[in-house]
């Protein structure tokens, strides 16, 4: 077979792997379904209905003070005192903690996960401690702490750090394992131990890596604090669970938009703060005009003059 | 420094690429191989840094903390960090025993003469990767110079720099081999320079490792041979 044959067939093994993976998936699927398309029937008019009788418009009474304890603040800033900046507050504090706490935790354990630092009956056992805590989802963890502790953010703190260990540490060993070989080679050859090439070199090398991934973690526990919330870990995610008890949906939607927006602005932050530490250095930092290409139609934008 | 005896590398047992049946380093000797590429001798370098076992055969290099100096082909610069955080690296293994927290002065202070006398003190607090390639090599021979070894093994350590840099890391190199009684294998294809630096220049061709007299006459049956 030439060359230019084999091209032909590997690029037709693809394209007839991709479609066999299509069709298999289908397959799983009906399954899955067994027949019962009818229940897809009145889907969209459901969820029409629950959206505007139960959900919309968004109850804003959550950003008012509480009737008590009495709000100290001045009226400005009375949403201060309300259950939505209070749970959001705290779901962000509570995120923060267990990133920071995860990752001093993690980054021990990732090292001697490492392949290229370490032999395989060293790196299995890390990888195996790593994924046992990854292998129960935050929520479990939460309600484990809630039995243990009971309710409050420490339960949740707790229990976001354990998830955190497993899940950055995972993210970190990667990044170890990806760095370039020539210089442990180097390291190797000169001498150096392990500690000093883990400090020395695996760290500072995979650096941007890490504090790009400590950056995600934090915004995935904000995204999960909530959820941890619902089962009495501290948070907005307990102001979610209330409301959801008493039928309230109104008052969950005003939630639920508070957090999207909370998400947003931290997702946007995090890209900017990644953006120092990328690769590329020309890859293009968002500035306030980048949120001006997003946000504003072209024909409403800003002139600038040319410099 | 280094001897070989009935050496055999390669990355497969059953496709070896040199053998060397005996081959010795001197104290205060300045080696350079040549050959044409992937003939082999990175790989030879590799096997005596004890990177890549050989397939067989014996191989004798210094063996302590500190003692044998690298430069890979690539480098092996840790590009995130700066170029004094790269050179303290070396300082350390030639100048301390074991790992602590708090650099040492004398590792310092031959970190910071390495770097000077490489003509790179004005960007030693840049990061790595924003340097351009010839200034990274010059980083890479700081780093070995500063760790003050017995062998260095240099793997095109000139190449990206211009003639006039050349000129300065080459002296500054042979100058600590012959200040220190240490010892370097250089990889170099440009056979001007590898006569003009070695005490010994070897070829690798057909599999084997030959030496040749740094004389005009052979050393031009060396270059045609290349051709």
């Amino acid at each position: 077979m030439s060359l230019l044959d084999n091209y032909y067939f590997r690029k037709g093994r693809n394209i007839s792997l991709f479609l066999l993976l299509i069709v298999f998936t289908w397959a799983i699927f009906t399954n899955l379904v067994d027949g019962d398309w009818g229940s897809l029937e009145n889907s969209i008019d459901n969820l029409s209905i629950f959206f505007y009788e139960s959900l919309w418009p968004p109850n804003w009474q959550v950003l008012q003070p509480q009737s008590y304890p009495p709000c100290e603040e001045s009226a400005i800033f009375d949403f201060k005192c309300s259950t939505a900046w209070i749970g959001m507050t705290e779901t962000l504090k509570i995120a923060f903690v267990a990133t920071i706490f995860g990752m001093l935790l993690s980054l021990p354990i990732s090292l001697l996960a490492a392949r290229n630092l370490n032999p395989l009956w060293v790196s299995y056992p890390a990888r195996i401690i790593l994924a046992s805590f990854r292998s129960l989802p935050s929520i479990i963890w939460a309600i484990l702490f809630v039995i243990l502790i009971g309710f409050g953010p420490i339960s949740g703190t707790l229990a976001m750090t354990f998830y955190t260990v497993g899940y950055l540490g995972k993210l970190q060993y990667e990044s170890f394992e990806g760095i370039s070989k020539d210089p442990l080679d180097a390291a190797e050859v000169m001498g150096l131990n392990k500690i000093e090439k883990s400090i020395g070199v695996v760290i500072p090398e995979s650096a941007n890596n890490l504090i790009s991934q400590l950056i995600f973690m934090f915004e995935y526990n904000v995204r999960h604090g909530t959820v941890i919330g619902i089962v009495g870990a501290g948070g907005i995610g307990y102001y979610i669970n209330l409301y959801l008890k008493f039928l309230q949906y109104d008052k969950v939607i005003a939630y639920l938009i508070i957090i999207f927006i909370t998400v947003v602005i931290i997702d946007l932050i995090s890209i900017y703060a990644r953006s120092f530490f990328t690769e590329k250095e020309n890859l293009k930092r968002p500035t306030w005009r980048t949120w001006e290409e997003i946000f504003i139609p072209e024909f409403l934008r800003l002139k600038y003059k040319k410099e | 420094m280094v001897i070989i005896e009935d050496l055999t590398i390669g990355y497969d047992s059953n496709k070896p690429l040199v053998s060397i049946d005996k081959f010795t380093v001197n104290p205060g000797e300045v080696i350079v191989l040549t050959g044409e590429s992937g003939i082999g001798k990175t790989t030879l370098l590799k096997t005596i840094a004890g990177l890549i076992e050989p397939i067989s055969g014996k191989v004798t290099a210094p063996e302590k903390r500190g003692e044998l100096g690298y430069i890979p082909q690539n480098l092996g610069l840790v590009r995130h960090a700066t170029v004094m955080h790269n050179v303290m690296l070396g300082a350390n293994a030639g100048h301390k025993q074991f790992w602590t927290p708090l650099p040492s002065s004398i590792a310092k202070d031959s970190a910071l003469d390495a770097i000077d006398s490489l003509g790179i003190s004005n960007y030693k607090f840049k990061i790595v990767r924003r340097l351009s390639g010839g200034e990274r090599r010059r980083v890479a021979t700081a780093r070995t110079l500063a760790q003050k070894p017995k062998l260095i093994l240099a793997d095109e350590f000139l190449s990206e720099l211009d003639e006039k840099t050349k000129e300065k890391v080459q002296s500054e190199v042979l100058n600590y081999i012959t200040n220190n009684n240490s010892s370097i294998i250089i990889v170099e294809h440009d056979l001007i320079r590898a006569k003009e630096m070695s005490d010994r220049l070897f070829m690798i061709s057909d599999g084997k490792l030959k030496e040749h007299l740094t004389e005009e006459k052979s050393f031009s049956s060396v270059a045609n041979e290349e051709e």
